[in-house]
Order: structure tokens, then C-alpha cells, then sequence
């Protein structure tokens, strides 16, 4: 039995939403509020909904004709609705962080509106059936998330916009180029066909790879591996929950997303094995994380520094990939999701502090905790997450990496592994210090930057929760690995049930 | 006999060159129109040599008529304050631009002569027996290079109906006067008569809003047909 | 090229309605027209209850073509020959011709009466009738006779419509715009006077017999083609083209950019496909001419510094692409798959570009009506206050950047596939770096627009209808380009 409306419909949620948002007055908040939440919890519901499908061994597939030989098609399968899930339950704690955070701005139906488009674009990049669905909305993401980018209005963020615009428009026509080269040697080519290209590696092996590098050089854009990471330290001008969607959820993860797509559904692991692309691959990604961390180490904003924690921590998705085993395989899609949750988390607690205190570097951060508990306790455990630290999710992941590079006898990779790790003690540890040891404004000593008492807690309520929440999910994630439907589990499930080599 | 009617044929072909080249290169407006007018009337002479009465009755009508008499309306329009200077053309071109379109004119002109020397393999032995078409390749030619040269609008317009002229005479040259290329030439002749008209009306709307130099500012044209 | 373009006999007798659909179609836009002069409609309900008749005639020839096939007409009038076809190209060539001219029909009562030109605008109601009436010719026609006049007619039209305004810059636009048509098609009557002098024929489809590769048909050819090129405002001779829009109303602008231009195109294309049928030369050289206008029109775009200039110039870029896929259109040196590729892909291309680049002049039109401003520096601040014009214009903008989910893109797709299975990489390249190209001129606009640093000034509200209508359109390229598949149906043949 084919639900073809389970998939349709989840896309059609957000679209639905971004439409009516269009059409509202600016001044019609709160059903403005109410259609963004309705929106969100629907889509959570469906996802849900088809994560029982999947579970239960049905692929929901909507397709139709564009032109001949060339299909739209939406499927649900695993790894696509391991995605659609981040996403979905991501963006329902973004919306509710940037209704409070944008609370009394200007141009916030155009705001809502992209948001609701982006997120319309990241869950049809999750359940692309094949390679041009998959460009169609990874283009649209690309288009929908400027507005975002420059939402200010500020020089300094139209810069950025254009920056921004820059790589990753060249990346998508990049992209398009390898795309229309495997067509044009394959024919359409389904995400959930059994074969991979190895049927053409004897003739075109060269071809092959020159599509590969097309491909991945396309989607490293926006994966931001180094050297093509310039734009995102620099979309850091954008509001906090924007940063937050393009780091944790939408854009970065897109791309890497993008990359596991091509290696695992499209080549084959196998095949990517034959043709000598993930050694480079893996090269390419500890490079990333090590030039990533360092550069981190020296930013002296917090969010900069998040930034290019980013850059390297989501390298790690990649390294797992080209890795070569089952362990890997699942390192690789549980961080999928776990650095999607703590990088969330760092981030709504960077805009609270700047929110709320009018914190934006780091040495001004002296003794927040005391001020901001909870959202301090939050940005504890994202950090120690992203350091590694059990029992948090990023532990998982770090493990499950560590233990597939000893199995694939590529003991370097547990080198780039541990120094990253340091790395990451290194830029995450000060900030920790300042927060809970030093002494600062709350305890008498000077003044915050720009304090602003937003509600009766330490900050709005809207801004609080959804980074308290965000918080405790990767500390379940952690916690409760071994549980069914974790993230951990579900992984494992991606990678036993399709990809196991 | 026949020698006879060639030699009316030379004269009438040899009188509308002259014709064409006076109206093209007259910088007098006023003389340009009245010899245009004549060069209608020749026109209209050697359609009825070609033996096609019906297309010299339309060139009488919207040839001399109508497009001549559209050239009148739009001197009448120029303001009497310009008296001193009465309909006439003073915009001087540098020798490189004529060269050019000299030369273009002449590119032209072997690109249509090689074409109807394809067409018609006699024309290559006795030239003299189709002195008509040797007289539109020649009106082809200077029109497109006195097209391309001036800048007056009234001028370029004028220089567009004496191409037309030109090739509809080709066009009877070269495929006899069968009823479907009257009727190409019947479309053409409305057709030129309508565009004269809509620039006519477009020249005394331009003099009425910016005066007669504006007629003369036309001076970046970048696209020419070939 | 014969069977494309429907040059054959038809195996059915068109219904008894079609003849009445083909009346319809080519007398009642003018017989509308005229009356909407001497009845000024003042709102857009009774424009598009007039439009109404029109947009079903054409729906109900296609219904016929599609249960009986190509559908001829012919008529002996004093020993001339005319003869009008309809198939699938036509079909879609005048579907989107009646929309996009009931779009822009729709959008003017709104237009004029916030521009309030003066009483001589009610004029422009005939001429718009008459330039739809012969677009429509244009895509039936099949003997050089009726096309020459249609296309006359359509010039002269378009002409008319562009000197409305009455602005000195748009008169001088004007003129010479005229006096280069004028040229153009006496260029395009020396190539039929040649035909007609070496053949004999005026009807493509005798003429399609007869023809064969000579120096007489290469030089028909190549009259034909400076003459329709000229027209089409194909790069380098498109000098005429941004001139006149900047002067012109924004309902013309829209008709002119997206019709008029593509049916000297369309013509040049089709009489190609006849004259050369296995020319090598001729079709490159439009392909690299083609590679410069995508550049060439986006440099020049991007460097703009008025709205309408633009978009004006970005028309030159978009149809390079067009002229770029030229050698896998004409030759029979082309295999056949990606031969059909292309040719899909260009008349999408030609559509997508139509809708997209009517609702970018109508989106324009709007924020210049709204600001008063006409330079992309006087939109500062205007995402605040116009978002749906601009909103507008990105939707359109995507058509023309060829990124999904638009025609444009699913056209860019299908002809780079066609390039790369010819291993065509300099038109592959040509392609990808138009995308680029435009999108740096489009952010321009964009850039400007989200300046919230900008002080703010009275905005003029719109009539009701004018942004709908621009967004009708922008959104019908998306539809466009994800259904593609039932409009290309048309191409490849219906009925039995």
C-alpha cells in the first residue's frame, strides 16, 4: 500500500504555510504566530506518521512527469525521513525561538514566510527520490534562505547576502553540471535503485569521477568544507534563529546531507570505494575539521566561533561516510542529528546572551551563569556534546567514528579525531570557565553590555525553552541511545537495513 | 522591335537612377520630396512596362500619392521660424563614416548581384537586356548606403522607400510578375505607405515637442541590417 | 523540420467549429480592440469578459487538433495561394499569445489610469488587438505571402503601441525602431523575392519539395535571417531594443518582450528549417553569437542603472540561449534524441521566457508606479513597503535565472543535456554561466530593495488586479516548468 499523500502532503504543510504568510497583513501576529505553530506541530505529526511507515517497511512514494525521462519524485525512506524528523522537530523549537526573538521587529511576515519556504526546501531535500528532485529544492533552499540572510538590511549583512549568493549559486550550477552529465549517461536515476552506477564503471571510469567530483564539489558549498567554507563565518550577520536553521538544520546540513545521498544512493559505498573518492573524500573532511577547530580558536565573537565549530563538526558526517564500515556509517548518520541538536542549542543560547545582555564576545561573557542559569546549563551541555563528553549525544557519534577508523585501519583518523576533540576542549572550555567561574556584572563587578530584562525569568519565555528543550534532547540522545527511535537507533537502522557494505 | 522597347527600357531604368540618386542625396528636403515624387511616377512607368497595370495603378495611388504626399505633411510641419534655413539637412558626416558605409553599400550589392546572376544566367551574357534590374541593384545598393549614412529622419525615410522601391522592382525582375509576387509587392507598397505615414506623424510630433534638431540626434544607431 | 513544423498534408477535415475558432481567433481581437476604443473599459472585469471568446476559440482548436491532428486551411484568392495550418506549435505558440495578451490587456485599465497619459491612450486598445490578431497569423501562416504581412502588421503594430507614450526619448526610440523593422523586413522580402524568382513557390509546403541547398537558397537564407534578426533583436543587432522599452507603458513593454520579438524568431527559425536544411555554418555561427549575447546582455544588465533597462537588456542574454541551441535545431548532422531534446527545450525556453519576462516588466512597472523611481538605486527600502512587487519580480527572476522549479530551468535541463550528449561544451559552459550572470544582476535589484537604512517616501497605491495578474504569470512559468511534460505533448503530435 502506497500513501503517496503521507510525503506530498508533509512538503505541502510548509509551503501551504509560506503562501498564507505571504498573504497576511504584516500587522496579523497573531495568526501569524498561530499558523507558523499549527504548521510546525502538523508537520512533527506527519513525520511521525511516516516514520511508523517506514518502520513498519512501506516507501511512500508520490511521483509525476516533468518532462520526458525525467520524473519528480518524493519518497520516504529511511534516511530521508531521518532527516525530515531533525528537521521537522528543529524547526518547530526554531519558530517558537523566533517568534520571541523577533518579537517587535520590522518585516517579520517576510521573514516568517522564507523561514517557512526553507524549511518547505529542507524537507524536500530529505525526501528527493532522485537526483533532480533533489536539485530542484536544493536550489530552492539556496533562494529562500537570502532573504534570511539579510533580513537586517544592514551593509554589513548585504555583503554577506552576496557573498553567501556567491558560492553557493556557483555551487549549484556546479552541481547542475554533474547532474546533467549522470543523466545524460544514465538516465533518471532513483535514490531507491539497487544497481548504483556500477554498471558503467568499466567504460567511463573517468567519467564517473569527474561526475563524483562535480557532485561533492557542488554540495561541499554548502557543507562548507574548507576551501569552499567562506561564506558561513559570514552569514553570521543574520538573526539568531537564522543562524541557528542555516548551521543546524538547513543549509550545512543539506549539503552534507547531499553528499551521503550521492555516495550511499546513487554511487554505491562500493563503487565510491572502486573509484578511490572517499580517501580523498576522508582527506578532505579532517583537513576541514582541524582547519575548522583552529580557526574557531581564534575568533574572540561567540558566534563566529560557532561558526567555524560548525564547519569542522559537521566534516565529522563526512569523514564517517568515506570511512568504509559499519561504524562509520552510523557515526557518521548520528551526527547527522546530534550536531544538528547541540549546534541548535549553542545557538539559541548565543542569541539569548545577546538578547538579553547584549553579549556578543566572548570575554564579556564573565559569570553569565549566575545571570542566565539555565540557558548557561543549556550551552554547557551543547558544548561538552560537541567536545565529546559522555553522556551526551556527541559522545555517541565520536565513539561509533573512533571505532570505525580502527576497523578500517585508517589510525590516522583517530589522530584527526582526538586532536579535534582537544580543539574543540580548547575553544569550548574558556567559554565554560567565564560562564560559571569568573566573576562578572552579576556579581557586582562592571555592567553587561546591553541588558534588557525580557521577562520575568532570566530571559522571554520563548526564547528560554526552546534551548532548554533542545538541551535536554541531546542529553537523551546521549542518555537514551540504546531506546528504539533514538537517534542512535534509527541510524543503525539506516545503515543495517540499505547501506551495510 | 524589341530593340525599340529596350531602349525605352534603358532610358526609363536610366532616369530612375537618377532619379533615386538626386532624392537620396539632395540635402534640400523639399526638392527630395518633389523628386521622389518623380521617381514614383518612373516607378509606376516601369511597372507598366513589366506589364502589370494593376501594380502601376497602386503605385500611382500609395506610392506617388499617398507616401509622396505624407513627405509634404511632414515638411508643412517644420516651424516658420526656421526660414533660414529652410527644409534642409546640414548634419556633416566624418569621412571614416562614409567609408564605411560605402563600403557596406557596396558588400551589399554583390551580395545581391551574385545572387541574381545565380538566378538569372543570361543576365551574364547580355546585361543589357535587363537593364531594370541593374537599375534596382544599383537603387538597392545606393538606398541601403544612404540608409546607413544619413542621420535626418526625414532623409532615412525617404531612403527606406526608395529601397523598397528597389526591391520590389528585384523582386518583379526576378520572379516575372506572377500573381503572387504582385501580390507581395501590393502588401509592400501598403506596407511602406503605412510606415512613411506612422513616421510622418512621428517626425511632426517630435518637431512640435523638441524642434528641428531633434530630427538630426539620431546618432547612435547601433543595429544596421547586415 | 517538415513534420515540426506541420508542412504536410492534413489526413482530416478540421470540425465544422474550428472554422468559426479560426475567425474568432483572427478577427475578434481587432473587432475587440475597436471597441475598446470607443468604449474605454476603466476596470479589468469587462477586459477579461471580452478576452473570454478569444481565449476559448483558441482552447477549441486545440481540442480539434488534438482528436484530429494537424488541421489546414487553404483559399485561392485571384491566382494567390494562402494557406494557414495549425499543430501543435501553433497551438502552444497562440495559447500563450492569447494569455500573456489578456494578462497584459488586464493589467492596463489599471496602468492608465494611475499614469493618466491623456485621451490618445484609448488607441492603444486597437492597436492591441491588431498586434494579437497577427501574432496569430503568425504562428498559422504557412506561405511566405501571408507571413510577410502578418508580420507587417505585427511591426507596424508594435510601432504604434511603443510611440504611445509620447515621450521626445520614446519617439526617437520609435523611430528608429521603425525605420529598422521597416529595413528588416524589406531584407526578409529580397530573400522571398529570390525564392519566389529561383522556385516558384510561395507555400512552404510546395516550397519545402522543391528547395535544395544552392547558392540562391544560402543567400535567401541569409536575407531572411538579417532581416528576421534584425526584428528578433538577436545579438549584435539588438542595439534598438532597450531604447524603446525604457520608454514605452509597461503592458507593451510586456506584449513587445514577450511575443513580438519571439515571432521573428519563431519565423526565422521555421524558414531556416526549410532554406538550410543541412547547414553546418550558418547555425554555428548564431550559436557563438548566441554565447556572446548571454554574456554580453548580462554584463550589460548587470551594469544597468534604470529598472527597465534591465530588464530590457536582460532579454538580450535570454534569447542567447535560444539562439545558442540553433545548431541542434537545423542540420541533419544532429542525432536524433538530442535533437528532440533541444527542440523541447527551446520552444520552453521561448515560453518560460515570455511569462517570466511579461510579469518582470509588469512586477517593474509596478514598483516604478509605486516609488515614482525609475533607477534600481530609488528601490531602497521598498522590501518594507511594495514586498509582493518584489516578490514578483524574484519569482520571475528564477524563470529567467533558470533555477528550479521553473520552464526556465526545466528548459536550461533539457538543452544542456542536448549540449552535452553533442559534447557542445562551450555552449554548456555559455549556459551555466548565463545562470551566474543573471543572478549577479538580479541580487542588484534585490540588494537595493532590502536597504532598510533608506529613507522612506509616499508610495502610490496600485489599482487592484496589477500585482495578481504579474503574479499569475510568474507563478504560471513555475506551473510551467513542473508540468512541462503536457505542453511538449502538443509538440510531438496529437490526435490520429
Amino acid at each position: 500500500m502506497n500513501a503517496a499523500w503521507l510525503p506530498l502532503t508533509t512538503l505541502a504543510v510548509s509551503l501551504v504555510a509560506a503562501g498564507v504568510i505571504f498573504l497576511l497583513p504584516e500587522d496579523a501576529r497573531r495568526l501569524r504566530t498561530s499558523i507558523n505553530l499549527l504548521a510546525a506541530v502538523s508537520k512533527i505529526i506527519l513525520v511521525t506518521l511516516m516514520v511508523g511507515r517506514v518502520s513498519q517497511g512501506f516507501e511512500d512514494t508520490f511521483s509525476f512527469q516533468i518532462v520526458g525521462g525525467v520524473e519528480f519524485v518524493l519518497r520516504a525512506d529511511a534516511l530521508g525521513v531521518m532527516f525530515a524528523g531533525l528537521s521537522s522537530l528543529l524547526w518547530l523549537c526554531t519558530t517558537i525561538y523566533a517568534i520571541g526573538y523577533l518579537e517587535g521587529a520590522a518585516n517579520r511576515k517576510r521573514f516568517f514566510g522564507f523561514f517557512s519556504l526553507c524549511v518547505a526546501s529542507t524537507l524536500g531535500i530529505a525526501l528527493a527520490g532522485n537526483l533532480f528532485t533533489f536539485l530542484i529544492f536544493y536550489e530552492m533552499l539556496t533562494l529562500s534562505t537570502y532573504p534570511l540572510v539579510v533580513h537586517s538590511g544592514t551593509a554589513k549583512a548585504l555583503a554577506a547576502g552576496r557573498v553567501y549568493l556567491r558560492y553557493t549559486l556557483t555551487g549549484g550550477v556546479v552541481l547542475l553540471l554533474g547532474v546533467v552529465l549522470l543523466y545524460s549517461l544514465t538516465g533518471d536515476h532513483s535514490f531507491a535503485s539497487e544497481r548504483g552506477l556500477s554498471p558503467y564503471l568499466n567504460d567511463h571510469r573517468g567519467l564517473l569521477t569527474l561526475i563524483f567530483a562535480l557532485l561533492v564539489g557542488g554540495l561541499a558549498v554548502k557543507a562548507a568544507m574548507v576551501p569552499l567554507h567562506g561564506w558561513l563565518p559570514r552569514a553570521m550577520v543574520a538573526p539568531a534563529p537564522v543562524s541557528a536553521l542555516l548551521h543546524a538544520v538547513a543549509v550545512v546540513k543539506a549539503g552534507a546531507f547531499g553528499i551521503l545521498r550521492v555516495i550511499y544512493d546513487l554511487y554505491g559505498i562500493e563503487l565510491s570505494v572502486a573509484l578511490g573518492v572517499t580517501t580523498v573524500l576522508a582527506i578532505a573532511a579532517s583537513i576541514t575539521i582541524i582547519y575548522g577547530s583552529l580557526r574557531a580558536i581564534a575568533q574572540q565573537e561567540l558566534k563566529p566561533r560557532l561558526a567555524f565549530s560548525t564547519i569542522s563538526q559537521v566534516s565529522y558526517v563526512i569523514l564517517g561516510v568515506s570511512l568504509f564500515g559499519p561504524f562509520g556509517t552510523i557515526g557518521a548518520l548520528a551526527h547527522l542529528l546530534h550536531q544538528g541538536l547541540m549546534k541548535v542549542t549553542l545557538f539559541f543560547c548565543a542569541g539569548n546572551y545577546a538578547e538579553e545582555l547584549g553579549i556578543h564576545r566572548i570575554d564579556e561573557m564573565d559569570g553569565a551563569g549566575k545571570r542566565m542559569p539555565l540557558t548557561s546549563l543549556a550551552f554547557t551541555v551543547g558544548a561538552l556534546g560537541m567536545i565529546g563528553l559522555p553522556p551526551i549525544a556527541g559522545f555517541i557519534t565520536k565513539w561509533y567514528l573512533g571505532v570505525g577508523a580502527i576497523q578500517a585501519q585508517r589510525y590516522w583518523v583517530v589522530a584527526v579525531l582526538v586532536a579535534s576533540s582537544t580543539l574543540n576542549a580548547i575553544y569550548f572550555l574558556p567559554v565554560l570557565h567565564r560562564l560559571w567561574f569568573r566573576e562578572g556584572p552579576a556579581h557586582g563587578k562592571g555592567e553587561w553590555p546591553n541588558e534588557q530584562c525580557l521577562g520575568r525569568m532570566e530571559t522571554h519565555g520563548w526564547l528560554l525553552w526552546p534551548a532548554v528543550f533542545t538541551a535536554v534532547v541531546s542529553l537523551g540522545a546521549g542518555l537514551l541511545a540504546g531506546l528504539p527511535f533514538s537517534p542512535l537507533d534509527w541510524a543503525t537502522r539506516v545503515a543495517v537495513g540499505e547501506y551495510l557494505p | 522591335m524589341i530593340a525599340s522597347i529596350d531602349y525605352v527600357e534603358v532610358g526609363v531604368a536610366f532616369c530612375l537612377v537618377a532619379a533615386a540618386l538626386a532624392c537620396l542625396f539632395d540635402r534640400h528636403l523639399k526638392r527630395a520630396s518633389s523628386l521622389f515624387l518623380l521617381f514614383a511616377l518612373l516607378m509606376s512607368l516601369s511597372w507598366w512596362l513589366f506589364d502589370a497595370p494593376g501594380l502601376a495603378l497602386a503605385e500611382l495611388v500609395l506610392g506617388l500619392t499617398l507616401t509622396g504626399g505624407s513627405f509634404f505633411y511632414a515638411l508643412n510641419a517644420f516651424p516658420a521660424t526656421a526660414e533660414k534655413v529652410p527644409h534642409y539637412d546640414r548634419s556633416l558626416h566624418r569621412w571614416s563614416h562614409k567609408v564605411v558605409r560605402a563600403v557596406l553599400a557596396l558588400a551589399w550589392s554583390v551580395m545581391i548581384g551574385g545572387a541574381i546572376w545565380f538566378l538569372l544566367p543570361d543576365m551574364a551574357y547580355s546585361p543589357t537586356e535587363h537593364p531594370l534590374i541593374i537599375a534596382a541593384v544599383v537603387i538597392v545598393a545606393t538606398a541601403m548606403g544612404a540608409f546607413a549614412l544619413h542621420r535626418h529622419m526625414l532623409r532615412r525615410l525617404m531612403a527606406f522607400n526608395v529601397l523598397g522601391s528597389g526591391v520590389f522592382l528585384l523582386l518583379a525582375g526576378m520572379a516575372g510578375t506572377m500573381p503572387g509576387s504582385q501580390a507581395l509587392i501590393s502588401v509592400g507598397l501598403t506596407i511602406a505607405w503605412l510606415g512613411t505615414l506612422l513616421g510622418v506623424l512621428l517626425i511632426r510630433q517630435l518637431v512640435s515637442l523638441e524642434g528641428l534638431l531633434a530630427l538630426e540626434s539620431d546618432s547612435d544607431a547601433t543595429g544596421h541590417a547586415q | 523540420m517538415i513534420w515540426r513544423f506541420g508542412l504536410y498534408e492534413s489526413t482530416f477535415e478540421p470540425q465544422w467549429y474550428s472554422h468559426w475558432a479560426l475567425l474568432a481567433i483572427l478577427v475578434l481581437p481587432i473587432f475587440i480592440g475597436l471597441l475598446g476604443a470607443f468604449f474605454t473599459p476603466r476596470r479589468l472585469f469587462p477586459v477579461a469578459l471580452a478576452c473570454l471568446p478569444i481565449l476559448l476559440a483558441g482552447a477549441l482548436l486545440i481540442v480539434d487538433y488534438l482528436q484530429v491532428g494537424l488541421l489546414r486551411w487553404q483559399w485561392d484568392i485571384a491566382g494567390v495561394e494562402l494557406s494557414l495550418r495549425f499543430n501543435g506549435l501553433s497551438g502552444l505558440m497562440l495559447m500563450i499569445t492569447q494569455w500573456v495578451g489578456t494578462a497584459a490587456a488586464m493589467y492596463t485599465p489599471g496602468h492608465l489610469q494611475l499614469t493618466n497619459p491623456g485621451k490618445h491612450a484609448r488607441w492603444l486598445w486597437p492597436l492591441m488587438g491588431v498586434l494579437i490578431s497577427a501574432l496569430s497569423l503568425i504562428w498559422l501562416a504557412v506561405d511566405l505571402l501571408t507571413l510577410y504581412a502578418a508580420l507587417e502588421l505585427m511591426g507596424l503594430a508594435a510601432v504604434g503601441m511603443l510611440l504611445l507614450s509620447g515621450k521626445p526619448d520614446a519617439l526617437k526610440a520609435g523611430m528608429r525602431y521603425l525605420l529598422l523593422a521597416l529595413v528588416g523586413s524589406l531584407a526578409y522580402l529580397l530573400g522571398v523575392a529570390l525564392l519566389l524568382g529561383y522556385w516558384g513557390e510561395l507555400d512552404l509546403k510546395s516550397l519545402v519539395e522543391v528547395v535544395e541547398p544552392s547558392p540562391v537558397s544560402w543567400v535567401a537564407a541569409a536575407l531572411i535571417g538579417a532581416g528576421l534578426a534584425l526584428k528578433a533583436a538577436l545579438f549584435p543587432l539588438h542595439g534598438w531594443l532597450t531604447p524603446v522599452h525604457e520608454n514605452a507603458w509597461t503592458p507593451v513593454s510586456a506584449l513587445h518582450a514577450a511575443l513580438v520579438i519571439k515571432a521573428s524568431l519563431f519565423m526565422l527559425i521555421m524558414l531556416w528549417g526549410i532554406l538550410l536544411p543541412d547547414a553546418l555554418f550558418a547555425p554555428r555561427l548564431v550559436a557563438w553569437l548566441g554565447m556572446l549575447a548571454i554574456v554580453w546582455g548580462g554584463l550589460i544588465a548587470w551594469r544597468a542603472e534604470s529598472l527597465k533597462t534591465l530588464v530590457a537588456s536582460s532579454t538580450v542574454g535570454q534569447l542567447g540561449y535560444l539562439m545558442v541551441a540553433f545548431p541542434l535545431l537545423l542540420g541533419s548532422a544532429v542525432s536524433p534524441l538530442p535533437g528532440a531534446l533541444a527542440w523541447e527545450g527551446f520552444w520552453l525556453q521561448l515560453m518560460g521566457h515570455s511569462l517570466a519576462k511579461a510579469a518582470m516588466f509588469m512586477a517593474v512597472g509596478n514598483l516604478i508606479i509605486a516609488t515614482g523611481e525609475s533607477s534600481i538605486k530609488g528601490l531602497a527600502g521598498t522590501s518594507r513597503r511594495l514586498p509582493l512587487s518584489l516578490l514578483i519580480f524574484g519569482i520571475a527572476s528564477v524563470t529567467l535565472m533558470g533555477l528550479p522549479p521553473s520552464a526556465g530551468f526545466t528548459a536550461k535541463w533539457l538543452l544542456l543535456q542536448a549540449m552535452v550528449m553533442t559534447q557542445q561544451w562551450v555552449a554548456v559552459a555559455a549556459l551555466l554561466i548565463g545562470t551566474l550572470l543573471t543572478a549577479a544582476y538580479v541580487f542588484r535589484v534585490f540588494r537595493y530593495s532590502f536597504d532598510e537604512t533608506a529613507p522612506r517616501h509616499q508610495y502610490q497605491p496600485l489599482a487592484p488586479g496589477m500585482d495578481l495578474i504579474a503574479l499569475c504569470l510568474a507563478l504560471a512559468a513555475f506551473a510551467l516548468g513542473l508540468l512541462a511534460h503536457l505542453p511538449l505533448a502538443l509538440l510531438q503530435g496529437g490526435g490520429a
